[in-house]
C-alpha cells in the first residue's frame, strides 16, 4: 500500500480559484433557469384564467348573472340567446352519477388489490388498472359511441324503463325512449374513466396505515372487512376523500369521452336515458365554427368549469396533503 | 358455533365476493375496449395507413399518413418545449427551493393544472395564441400540448430527485463542486430512469390527446409541415371520422385508434419498466 | 487504568508511544459557537490541528464531534436555519468569511462520509470528474492523474483492470477508498473523516486505517469515530467531546492512558455513551 509522495504538486489554490470563478457565471445562470421555469407554472395559472376572462367578457356583459339559469341555447337567433343551465346541469348529472358507480367500485378495488388479492396477482392486477388510466379518453369515447351505447340502449335501458314504468320519482329517471346518445351512457363511460384514479389513489393512502394497526386488529380476531371498515377507512378518510374529488374533478372536465355519446341536447330533461350535454362537450362540439358572442358565451362555460374544477382539484389537493402530513408524523 | 361469529362470517366473505366482483369489472372493461379496439382495427391496419393521406369525402382509399406525420411533430415540438421547463422548474423545486413558502405556492398550483380539464388548456391557447396570430396553427396546437406536458414532468422530476440521497450532494460538494454542477452531474445522473420515466409518461398523456388540439391546430385533409397553419393530427382526425357518414373513414378512425392505443400503452409500459429497474437498485 | 480495552497495534504511529513534536498549525478553531435554530450544538470550542497529524474526535452520539467536522468545509450552509460564531483559520484563511468560495474551500478541505458515496459513473470518471473541475489536462496526463489517485487511495492493483465498471459496482470497502482517491484527486491540504469506517468489515476497516495514517504524510487529516480503538490506532492527538463541549484535547497516548477529566475516563472505560 504504497501512498505516492508526490501527490501534492503543482497545482495550487490559485489555479483553482481561477478555474471556478469560471463555473459562477454557469451556476447563477442555471439558478435562475430553473426559478424562472417553476415561476412560469404560475404563469401559465395567471395565463388561463386572464385568458377566460377577456374571452368571456362580452358574454358576461350581454348576459350579466341570468347566464346561469338561462335553460334556452339559441346561438343563430339574432341576437344570440344563451344560457349555462343545460350543460350546467348535464356536467353535474353525469359526474355524480359516474361518482356514484366508480367510489363503491374504485375502493372495492383497492381494497381487493391491498388486503385480499394473492400477491402474484397484485402487479398484474395493479398494472392493469393503471393502464386503463392511460389510455387516451377519446378512445374511450369512440368506444362508447360504437360499442357500449348500442349496447345499453337495446338492453339496460329497455330493462330498466320496463322495470320502473309508473313508479313515481323513478319513473321519471329511468324514461324511455331508449337511446344510444344519453347522460346515462355518458356517466357509465365517465366511471370507466375515472375508476382507476381513485383505485390508485385508494391503493396509495390504504399503504399509509401502519401495519401495526392492521395487526392489532387481526389479533383481537377481526375479519377482513371488519379490519377494512374500522381500522383502514377511518384511518385513511380524508385520503380517500382526496382521491374521489381528484377523480370528480377528472369527471367535470372531461371532454372526448363524452362528448360522441351524449347527444349534444341543451334541453334538460327529467330522465336520464335522455340526450344531453356536459360543458365540455358544448365547448368541444361548438366553439371551431363559433365567432362574437356564442364564442365569448363558450368561453365564459369554459370559465365556469374552470373555476368549479379549480375548487375541487384545491379542496382534493389539500385533503391529501392532510393525510402526507399525518403520515409523516 | 356463535350465531354472532357466523353472522360475522357471512358478511366477510360478502364483502370479499364484492370485492373480488369490482377487480373483474374493471379488468373486464379494459379486456374489451382493447379486444374492440384490436379488431376493428386489425381490420384496417394495413401499409396504405402509413403511406396515404386522409381521403376526400366518399373516397375508399387513402390513410393516415398526413396525420401520423402531423401528430409525431405537435407531440415532439410540445414535449420539447414543455419537458426542459418542466425538468428545470422541477429541479427549482426540488435542489433549490426545498424551504421555500415559494415552492409550496408552486407545487400547489402545479398539481391542480396536473389534472386541469385539458379543454380548458385548448381555450387558454386559443386565446393566447390563436387569437393574437389570427389563424389555427400546428405551432398552436404543440403549445397547448407543452402546457399539459409541464406539470407532469415537474411532478416527476420533484419527486425523483427528492429520491437522491442527500449523502450524494454532500460528498459532491464536498468535492468543492458549483451547485450547479453537483445538480447537472451528480443528481440528475443518479435519478436519470426516473427523469426519463417522467418525459415517457408526459409523451404518453399527450400522445393522444384531443381536446386541446380541436380548436388550437385544427385539422385537415392535407399533407403539409408548415407550423404556421392548420395541421392534420391523430386524434382530431379519429374524432372527425368517428362522427362521419362514410364506412371509411370509420375504418380509419379505429385503425388509427390502435396505433394511438399502441403507442400510448407501450410509452407507459416502457416507463414502468424503467421506473421499476430504478427501485430495484 | 490499568484495563484499557484499547490496545495499539504494531503497525500504529509512533506518535502512540511516544508524542510527536508539536506540528505547526494547520487549522485553528478559536471560541466557535454552533447553533442550530434555537438549540446551541456547539458551546465555545478551540483546538487546533496540526499540520500532518492525524486528530480524532471522539464522544457520544449527539455531543457535537460531526458537526464541528462539517464546520471545516461549512458543509452546514447547505441547510437553512443555521448560524457559527467565533473564529476559524485555515492557514490564514478565515473559514467562517461569508464571502469566503466555498467550493474553493472545500477544494482545499476534502471530505469523506460515513456511508460511502460514489457517484453514479465509472470508477475512472469518479476520480477524473473531480480533476476535470480544475484543470484541462490531455488524456494521458488525466489517465496519469487517476492512477496516481488509485495508488493514493490504495485500490490501484484492485480496480485497474476494470477502470470502466460502475463505481456502484464495487464492495463497500472498495467504494470507500475510491471515495478516499477521489478526495486525493483534487489535491485538498485538509481531509476530514466522518466516521469513515461505520459501514465497512473489519478487513476493509484495518485497510481503511492503514491508508489513513499514509495519507497523514501528506495532509492533515481530521477523523470524527465512534470505535475508541480506532482513534487510538490512527491518531495522534484526541479531542474528546461531551453534550456540545470540548472536555479534553491532548495527546492520544494521553487521552487513553491518563485523562485529565472524570468525564474522558468514563467514556473511553465504557461507563457511559
Amino acid at each position: 500500500m504504497a501512498v505516492e509522495s508526490n501527490v501534492i504538486d503543482a497545482a495550487g489554490p490559485y489555479d483553482r480559484a481561477k478555474a471556478l470563478s469560471a463555473f459562477k457565471l454557469g451556476d447563477l445562470t442555471f439558478y435562475w433557469i430553473t426559478r424562472l421555469s417553476a415561476i412560469s407554472v404560475l404563469l401559465i395559472l395567471g395565463g388561463i384564467i386572464i385568458s377566460l376572462i377577456v374571452g368571456a367578457f362580452p358574454a358576461m356583459k350581454e348576459y350579466g348573472i341570468s347566464f346561469l339559469w338561462t335553460q334556452r341555447w339559441a346561438p343563430s337567433a339574432d341576437p344570440p340567446v344563451l344560457g349555462a343551465l343545460g350543460p350546467m346541469y348535464g356536467t353535474l348529472v353525469t359526474s355524480f352519477i359516474a361518482m356514484l358507480i366508480a367510489i363503491p367500485v374504485g375502493l372495492g378495488i383497492a381494497i381487493f388489490l391491498t388486503e385480499l388479492c394473492p400477491q402474484w396477482l397484485r402487479r398484474p392486477i395493479g398494472m392493469a388498472v393503471e393502464l386503463l388510466a392511460g389510455i387516451p379518453s377519446i378512445i374511450y369515447g369512440m368506444w362508447g359511441f360504437f360499442v357500449l351505447g348500442p349496447f345499453l340502449a337495446n338492453t339496460f335501458q329497455p330493462f330498466m324503463i320496463k322495470i320502473f314504468d309508473g313508479v313515481p320519482v323513478l319513473g321519471a329517471i329511468f324514461a324511455g325512449p331508449p337511446s344510444y346518445l344519453s347522460l346515462f351512457n355518458a356517466a357509465l363511460i365517465l366511471a370507466i374513466m375515472v375508476l382507476p384514479f381513485i383505485t390508485s389513489i385508494s391503493v396509495d393512502v390504504f399503504k399509509t396505515v401502519p401495519p401495526v394497526l392492521k395487526e392489532a386488529a387481526y389479533g383481537v380476531g377481526c375479519t377482513t372487512w371488519e379490519v377494512v371498515r374500522s381500522v383502514v377507512i377511518p384511518y385513511t378518510r380524508v385520503g380517500i376523500i382526496g382521491g374521489v374529488m381528484l377523480a370528480l374533478g377528472r369527471a367535470l372536465g372531461e371532454t372526448m369521452a363524452v362528448t360522441f355519446i351524449i347527444g349534444n341536447s341543451f334541453r334538460i330533461s327529467s330522465s336520464i336515458f335522455a340526450p344531453g350535454t356536459t360543458i365540455s362537450a358544448a365547448i368541444a362540439s361548438e366553439f371551431a365554427e363559433s365567432d362574437g358572442l356564442h364564442q365569448s358565451g363558450l368561453i365564459l362555460l369554459g370559465l365556469l368549469l374552470f373555476v368549479l374544477t379549480f375548487f375541487v382539484l384545491a379542496a382534493a389537493r389539500l385533503m391529501l396533503l392532510r393525510l402526507e402530513k399525518k403520515a409523516g408524523k | 358455533m356463535n350465531p354472532i361469529y357466523v353472522r360475522r362470517r357471512r358478511k366477510d366473505i360478502i364483502v370479499r365476493g364484492l370485492c373480488i366482483g369490482a377487480a373483474a369489472f374493471g379488468v373486464t372493461w379494459l379486456a374489451l375496449i382493447l379486444m374492440t379496439l384490436l379488431y376493428n382495427g386489425l381490420a384496417g391496419l394495413n401499409l396504405e395507413i402509413f403511406v396515404a393521406d386522409t381521403p376526400p369525402p366518399g373516397s375508399t382509399e387513402g390513410g393516415l399518413r398526413n396525420a401520423i406525420v402531423g401528430s409525431i411533430i405537435m407531440t415532439v415540438i410540445g414535449v420539447g418545449i414543455g419537458a426542459p421547463l418542466g425538468l428545470f422548474a422541477g429541479t427549482y423545486l426540488a435542489e433549490y427551493g426545498r424551504n421555500d413558502r415559494l415552492t409550496s405556492v408552486i407545487r400547489f398550483i402545479n398539481d391542480i393544472l396536473l389534472s386541469a380539464p385539458s379543454i380548458i388548456i385548448g381555450l387558454f391557447i386559443y386565446g393566447a395564441v390563436v387569437v393574437p396570430m389570427r389563424g389555427f396553427s400546428a405551432i398552436a396546437g404543440a403549445l397547448a400540448l407543452a402546457v399539459i406536458v409541464i406539470p407532469v414532468v415537474l411532478r416527476t422530476t420533484e419527486d425523483m430527485l427528492l429520491l437522491v440521497p442527500n449523502a450524494l450532494r454532500e460528498a459532491a460538494s464536498a468535492l468543492g463542486l458549483p451547485r450547479s454542477l453537483v445538480i447537472k452531474r451528480i443528481a440528475y445522473r443518479a435519478a436519470r430512469s426516473g427523469l426519463i420515466t417522467g418525459v415517457l409518461l408526459a409523451t404518453a398523456r399527450v400522445a393522444g390527446e384531443t381536446a386541446p388540439l380541436l380548436f388550437t391546430a385544427l385539422s385537415n385533409q392535407f399533407f403539409s409541415l408548415g407550423l404556421n397553419k392548420t395541421m392534420a393530427n391523430l386524434p382530431v382526425t379519429i374524432n372527425n371520422f368517428v362522427q362521419s357518414p362514410y364506412a371509411y373513414w370509420k375504418q380509419l378512425a379505429w385503425s388509427g385508434a390502435l396505433l394511438i392505443t399502441i403507442t400510448v400503452l407501450a410509452l407507459n409500459i416502457g416507463a414502468r419498466i424503467l421506473g421499476a429497474e430504478r427501485t430495484a437498485k | 487504568m490499568t484495563d484499557l480495552s484499547v490496545s495499539v497495534s504494531s503497525n500504529a504511529h509512533l506518535a502512540s508511544q511516544q508524542p510527536l513534536p508539536e506540528a505547526p498549525a494547520k487549522v485553528t478553531v478559536r471560541n466557535l459557537n454552533f447553533y442550530y435554530g434555537e438549540h446551541h450544538a456547539l458551546k465555545n470550542i478551540n483546538l487546533t490541528l496540526g499540520a500532518n497529524r492525524v486528530t480524532a474526535f471522539i464522544g457520544p452520539s449527539g455531543c457535537g464531534k460531526s458537526t464541528l467536522l462539517r464546520i471545516f468545509n461549512r458543509m452546514y450552509d447547505l441547510y437553512p436555519g443555521q448560524r457559527v460564531t467565533g473564529q476559524l483559520m485555515l492557514d490564514q484563511t478565515n473559514i467562517l468569511d461569508p464571502k469566503l468560495d466555498l467550493n474553493l474551500l472545500r477544494a482545499r478541505v476534502g471530505m469523506v462520509f460515513q456511508k460511502p458515496t460514489p457517484f453514479p459513473m465509472t470508477i475512472y470518471e469518479n476520480i477524473a470528474f473531480g480533476i476535470r473541475l480544475y484543470e484541462k489536462i490531455s488524456k494521458s496526463e488525466m489517465d496519469d492523474r487517476v492512477e496516481k489517485a488509485l495508488r493514493g487511495g490504495a485500490l490501484w492493483n484492485e480496480v485497474k483492470d476494470k477502470l470502466n465498471a460502475s463505481g456502484l459496482s464495487l464492495s463497500g470497502g472498495q467504494q470507500q477508498r475510491l471515495c478516499i482517491a477521489r478526495t486525493v484527486a483534487v489535491r485538498p491540504e485538509v481531509i476530514l473523516f466522518d466516521e469513515p469506517c461505520s459501514a465497512l468489515d473489519p478487513i476493509s476497516t484495518a485497510k481503511v486505517e492503514e491508508l489513513i495514517q499514509e495519507l497523514s504524510e501528506n495532509y492533515t487529516i481530521a477523523i470524527v469515530t465512534h470505535n475508541m480503538q480506532q482513534a487510538a490506532r490512527v491518531s495522534d492527538k484526541t479531542a474528546f467531546m461531551y453534550l456540545g463541549e470540548l472536555i479534553e484535547f491532548d495527546d492520544t497516548s494521553k487521552i487513553f492512558t491518563s485523562p485529565s477529566d472524570r468525564r474522558t475516563q468514563d467514556y473511553i472505560t465504557g461507563r457511559f455513551g
